[in-house]
């Protein structure tokens, strides 16, 4: 790979700073999982690379404060995985970040890493849509906050301004009972990269969240009140699968949506059953 | 050349590899993992298209960085060579590098070495490379076709009619009379098998190095003498000033047997006195090494009460765009492809056809895989139409021991049918099926070495422990184990007292090569017979048998030996010699055969394929040790999942490989297994090899496809004659069905 | 950079490129080639080695993020110089290393599974190696391996409590 400069910051400030200064010619470093792939293959060439492992709000913690769960940007998904609330209560993201990769993958990879590199194949993004998650992000002028959904614009480009990185992922807890689960489509049951994937949760009210990735630019969520059944077909109508890609066609992709679609609400029901 | 003895208690015992422990403590020295002072590391210059004409080449800007020392061309070689060598083990086709012309996605036109890898590749990206895009040809039918860009110059072949096209050969086999054959049933279809890459998890890895007078080599090559051979003439050095170093592969799977870039960094090596070292990423072994693609047209033709009648097979391989010795897998393969079976009418047909692709080579199979695909295949759909079980069919018409079932070659040397039945029992054929699963079997056979010449040196030292010397390049099946084993049972000394020592052209004896899973027959042959030529030497200087009976060997040596001590060797030679009247070159030296049967299920909405049940039995003569030849079978059983489900290339419209590495080529993981393996052997000891050992380790990849697709077909009628049976070509295949209820229902 | 470290269990300071990983240094600077290059994006696991107590990818480890970290290779699994570990010996008995390109890899992902799991079933195995390729497809044996491991240890602790047991028996009670 080209040679870059390591900056290891030891403040937020620090890193913001840094962020400013080098403006596009900067990348963060969390995970590396993917950022050191493209750093080797050229795709990516910053002049520095901004490691934010060592800044004490970044290290990994997952919180519960005021019914929000807050997941720092240190985050592996090792650490998501496992954890206790995450499990009982999110558990399609539990699902999502335990199928990435490999366990040296998912040692390293953050949960945040994994929304801001905004590839539309993101395991963990359709869950945190339905969860209705949101980013804290810091800039030069502060914080701020912004839905996971409007965050995402197309593949690789997000809503993130210059000078800004994301601190934290906050998960609001469920306010009624709800069901979920995750599922997605590959080429093996080997770690790979997914050719559809999908998250959805049915809620005690009747409600339904759908989120799906991989099918367009980026991952889409859709939701309906309860009271009537979701409008599935309308929402699929949505996706654009790539024609060119290697790993599905058009076709099947659009056919495993369907599919998956039935099976996740249907998983996501009995949760909802069995949780009562 | 048999063995009669019966064999010793360490014989067929799982007796712990030999070189494990470096294996497991990382002090194991790949060839990667080998500095020499002063080297310089080079880097590979490709050009992104299939097809192009080199105008011109300018090194300046690459030159001008710091620490590179050379940017090479065809020019350079030429400088000291005075015209481009030309190597290859079938034809002298291939360029030491590209000259004119580039003739494949990933064919080498410059190499730069620098001091630091990290310069090596930044100057790679400066060198500029004038070039005309060409035409190209990928795809079998562009190949043939009558107006074709020619991949190889004419002038290579004078004389040869077919110079004019992108054939290089016709193999041609046949005998009763196909055409006049009459059968009640005829099954016609064609079958393809894309390409596919060995993957080792070594990539290939190369040094060269000046050596006094001659050369140093150190290379992750099978064929160390080969390719001391072919550098010897390469450079104008005698054999003897060539020096080829082969730390065992990581892997090979017949893709590290011949030389490639050896010879560019022996020239580079000499030309600025400093050695050289390459190592290949793994996206440059995909396009250094694959397994030859094939269209196979199979007409069946069975008679009512399952009797076979002819077999017509036309078989189109697509070798790449230098012939390295894939001609050889299309001949041999080709030759057999009729399977393990008594045929009284057989027309074979192939041909290897050139194209502007990776050069394939030899891969676990050689050629025999792709036919057994679409035969075995085709083979299931003839019991089908026939209603007759497709086990029964097989069993009907198998060679039985001393069949000619290819009229003129080495008749069937094993009773195949115990293999077939065996696996039936383990498949559990004749049990009831659970609820949506499918069944299916396959039998696959191969021809074992046709030639051979191997050398060993057996030295029993004084204080009874011993060293052999067998050139095998052991690359993970274990062969400096067995001959640890073979020895240590001849000379009656434990094993652990036994070194092999293999890799070293200058010290090690000749051996012809590792491949055809030759080295239990015939290296095997040639260290019990320098085995067996030692003790004999060693009972008569300690005083004849009666004198020696009984006693232990370290005390036999004491006596032998005397005050003075010193050692007793000898030199075993295993030889099988050429037939030249024979179509390949001699016939074979033992069969190697496997039954393969699979139980599987279907998604039917996602076309996922879950294998519960694999079972797999070869015919292995005698195993040397039991715990290998079981890694050797299952290893290879999975490897044929690879590509029966989930490994292809994928070329984009202008012949370039899109899914280049380990991200978008995929091969099984862990969790990609069946749920159950079985395997086992059959050991009659009717082998040629040691105490009647057959070689084995390729046997159990040939029916994978086959018996996977049958079982696919079982479980849900769908009918797939192109590989892979990835999920959503299994959906595609369903989808279809459904569509059309009679298609692949029959 | 200047880069230190603890490197199986010794203290390393060394200079570094910065955009060089973690498998370079350990490889090319650190001499200990027991990790291998391969995939170099993440998929093979040829590169495995242990940083701060979780296996990772070091071919996607810069060195210099390593700063400070303690690593563990293949080289330093083995309890002392001359002797193996249970897992490095099961690996060999159990037919698990083929043409062993993979096994400094697949011991890192063996060992890191006997560390998580006090009973690890056939499936925490499967998926524990699953970052790891094998070729040569030794997948079985080395499951088996793993678990033999598990149950030699499972064995060795059960004796551990026994002999404690024994030691609380009173002072004046000779052993016969």
């Amino acid at each position: 790979m080209r040679a870059f400069s390591y900056a290891r910051p030891g403040t937020l400030d620090e890193a913001v700073a840094l962020l400013e200064e080098f403006g596009s010619d900067a990348r963060v470093l969390a995970g590396g999982t993917d950022l050191i792939i493209r750093l080797r293959d050229r795709t990516l060439t910053p002049r520095v690379v901004v490691d934010i492992k060592r800044i004490p709000e970044l290290a990994p913690s997952i919180e519960l404060i005021d019914r929000v769960l807050r997941i720092s940007a240190g985050t592996t998904m090792t650490d998501v995985l496992g954890d206790v609330i995450v499990r009982r209560s999110f558990p399609a993201l539990a699902e999502a970040a335990s199928i990435i990769g490999s366990v040296q993958i998912r040692n390293r990879a953050t949960l945040v890493g994994n929304q801001t590199n905004a590839s539309p194949a993101a395991d963990t993004a359709p869950t945190l849509l339905i969860y209705g998650a949101v980013l804290v992000l810091v800039g030069a002028r502060g914080e701020r906050r912004v839905a996971l959904d409007d965050f995402f614009v197309r593949s690789g480009v997000t809503t993130l301004e210059p000078g800004e990185l994301v601190t934290a992922i906050e998960i609001p807890m469920p306010s009624t009972a709800q069901g979920s689960a995750f599922t997605r489509r590959t080429r093996r049951r080997g770690h790979d990269l997914a050719s559809v994937t999908l998250a959805a949760s049915v809620g005690r009210d009747g409600s339904t969240r759908l989120a799906y990735g991989s099918l367009g630019p980026r991952p889409l969520v859709f939701s309906s009140v309860g009271g009537s059944e979701p409008p599935l077909e309308a929402w699929f109508a949505d996706m654009r699968p790539s024609p060119t890609s290697m790993r599905a066609s058009p076709e099947y992709r659009s056919a495993m949506l369907r599919v998956l679609a039935n099976r996740a609400l249907a998983t996501a029901r009995a949760r909802l059953e069995a949780g009562a | 050349m048999s063995a009669a003895r019966e064999p010793g208690p360490l014989i067929g015992k799982p007796v712990p590899r030999v070189g494990g422990e470096g294996r497991v403590t990382g002090a194991q020295q790949y060839v990667a993992d080998i500095h020499l002072p002063d080297e310089l590391h080079v880097k590979l210059v490709t050009l992104p298209v299939a097809h192009a004409r080199i105008i011109s080449i300018d090194p300046s800007a690459a030159l001008a960085m710091p620490g590179v020392r050379c940017v090479f061309t065809a020019q350079d070689v030429v400088a000291v060579a005075g015209e481009m060598p030309r190597f290859g083990p079938q034809f002298s086709d291939r360029p030491v590098i590209a000259i004119g012309e580039a003739k494949y996605h990933g064919d080498p036109v410059a190499a730069v070495a620098a001091e630091t890898r990290d310069a090596a590749e930044e100057a790679a990206r400066l060198v500029h490379v004038e070039f005309e895009q060409l035409p190209a040809v990928f795809t079998i039918d562009g190949a043939l076709a009558t107006d074709a860009p020619l991949v190889q110059d004419p002038s290579l072949r004078p004389g040869d009619e077919r110079a004019g096209t992108n054939v290089l050969r016709e193999h041609d086999i046949a005998w009763g009379d196909v055409d006049s054959a009459s059968a009640d049933l005829i099954v016609e279809n064609t079958y393809h098998f894309p390409m596919v890459t060995q993957f080792a998890i070594e990539p290939h890895a190369f040094i060269a190095s000046p050596d006094g007078d001659g050369i140093a080599v150190w290379s992750s090559i099978q064929h160390p003498y080969w390719l001391q051979r072919i550098l010897a003439r390469v450079l104008r050095l005698p054999l003897a000033k060539v020096r080829v170093h082969a730390p065992d592969p990581g892997g090979a799977f017949g893709g590290k047997q011949h030389a490639k870039y050896e010879p560019l960094l022996a020239f580079m090596a000499l030309a600025l006195g400093r050695p050289m070292r390459l190592v290949l990423s793994l996206e440059e072994t995909f396009v250094a090494v694959r397994r030859t693609e094939t269209e196979v047209r199979v007409r069946t033709g069975i008679d009512r009460d399952g009797t076979f009648a002819f077999q017509d097979i036309d078989a189109n391989y697509l070798i790449g765009a230098y012939a390295d010795i894939a001609d050889r897998v299309v001949g041999k393969g080709s030759y057999i492809g009729n399977g393990p079976y008594n045929w009284p009418s057989a027309r074979i047909n192939a041909r290897s056809i050139l194209s502007h692709t990776v050069p394939s080579t030899a891969f676990r199979g050689f050629g025999n895989p792709q036919i057994n695909w679409a035969v075995e295949s085709n083979l299931t759909e003839a019991a089908l139409r026939l209603g007759i079980d497709p086990l029964e069919l097989r069993l009907r018409n198998l060679a039985n021991l001393g069949d000619r079932f290819v009229p003129f070659d080495t008749a069937c040397d094993g009773q195949w049918a115990q293999s077939v039945r065996r696996v039936a029992e383990l498949i559990g054929w004749d049990s009831p099926k659970p609820a949506g699963r499918g069944r299916g079997i396959a039998l696959g056979i191969k021809s074992g070495p046709t030639t051979g010449l191997s050398y060993s040196l057996v030295r029993l030292l004084a204080d009874g422990s011993a060293l052999v010397y067998a050139g095998t390049s052991d690359m993970g099946q274990g062969a400096r184990t067995i001959f640890a084993q073979m020895c240590a049972s001849e000379l009656d000394i434990p094993v652990e007292q036994v070194t092999v020592i293999s890799g070293d052209t200058a010290v090690v004896p000749y051996d012809q090569q590792t491949s055809a899973s030759r080295s239990t027959v015939l290296m095997g042959n040639a260290v019990v017979s320098a085995s067996r030529q030692v003790r004999e030497k060693l009972v008569a200087m300690a005083g004849g048998d009666s004198a020696a009976d009984g006693v232990p060997t370290d005390e036999l040596v004491r006596r032998a030996l005397g005050r003075m001590g010193g050692e007793i060797s000898a030199m075993g030679e295993a030889r099988k010699e050429a037939e030249p009247d024979h179509p390949l070159g001699g016939s074979a030296a033992f069969f190697e055969f496997n039954a393969t049967a699979v139980e599987l299920s279907v998604d039917q909405e996602t076309g996922d394929i879950t294998i519960h049940r694999h079972a797999t039995v070869s015919d292995v003569g005698r195993s040397m040790n039991r715990l290998q030849v079981t890694m050797q079978d299952e290893g290879a059983a999975i490897m044929g999942l690879g590509h029966t489900i989930m490994e292809h290339y994928i070329f984009d419209a202008e012949g370039r490989i899109r899914n280049l590495g380990a991200i978008d080529y995929r091969i099984p993981t862990s969790m990609d297994l069946p749920e159950e393996m079985l395997s086992d052997t059959v050991e009659n000891a009717d082998g040629p090899g040691p105490y009647g050992a057959k070689g084995m380790s390729e046997g159990a990849l040939l029916p994978v496809a086959a018996a996977v697709a049958a079982a696919l077909r079982d479980a849900t009628g769908v009918v797939i004659r192109d590989l892979p049976l990835s999920p959503e070509n299994v959906w595609r295949a369903l989808q279809v069905q459904r569509t059309i209820p009679d298609r692949g229902a029959q | 950079m200047q880069v230190s470290l603890t490197l199986n269990g010794r203290p390393r300071t060394f200079s570094v490129e910065e955009h060089h990983t973690l498998l370079d240094a350990l490889r090319d600077d650190l001499g200990l080639t027991g990790a291998k290059e391969c995939c170099l994006v993440g998929e093979c696991g040829a590169c495995t080695v242990r940083l701060n107590d979780r296996i990772v990818d070091s071919c996607l480890v810069l060195a210099v993020e390593a700063d400070g970290g303690d690593i563990v290779t293949v080289e330093g699994l083995a309890p002392e110089p001359g002797r193996m570990s249970a897992l490095q010996s099961a690996f060999l008995e159990k037919g698990a290393v083929q043409c062993g390109f993979c096994i400094p890899g697949q011991l890192l992902a063996g060992d890191d599974i006997l560390r998580r799991f006090e009973h690890p079933t056939r499936h925490d195995i499967e998926e524990g190696i699953a970052g790891n390729l094998c070729r040569c497809a030794c997948y079985y044996q080395i499951v088996e391996a793993v678990e033999a491991a598990a149950h030699g240890r499972a064995r060795e602790e059960a004796q551990l409590v026994e002999s404690a047991v024994v030691r609380e028996m009173p002072p004046h009670v000779v052993d016969q």
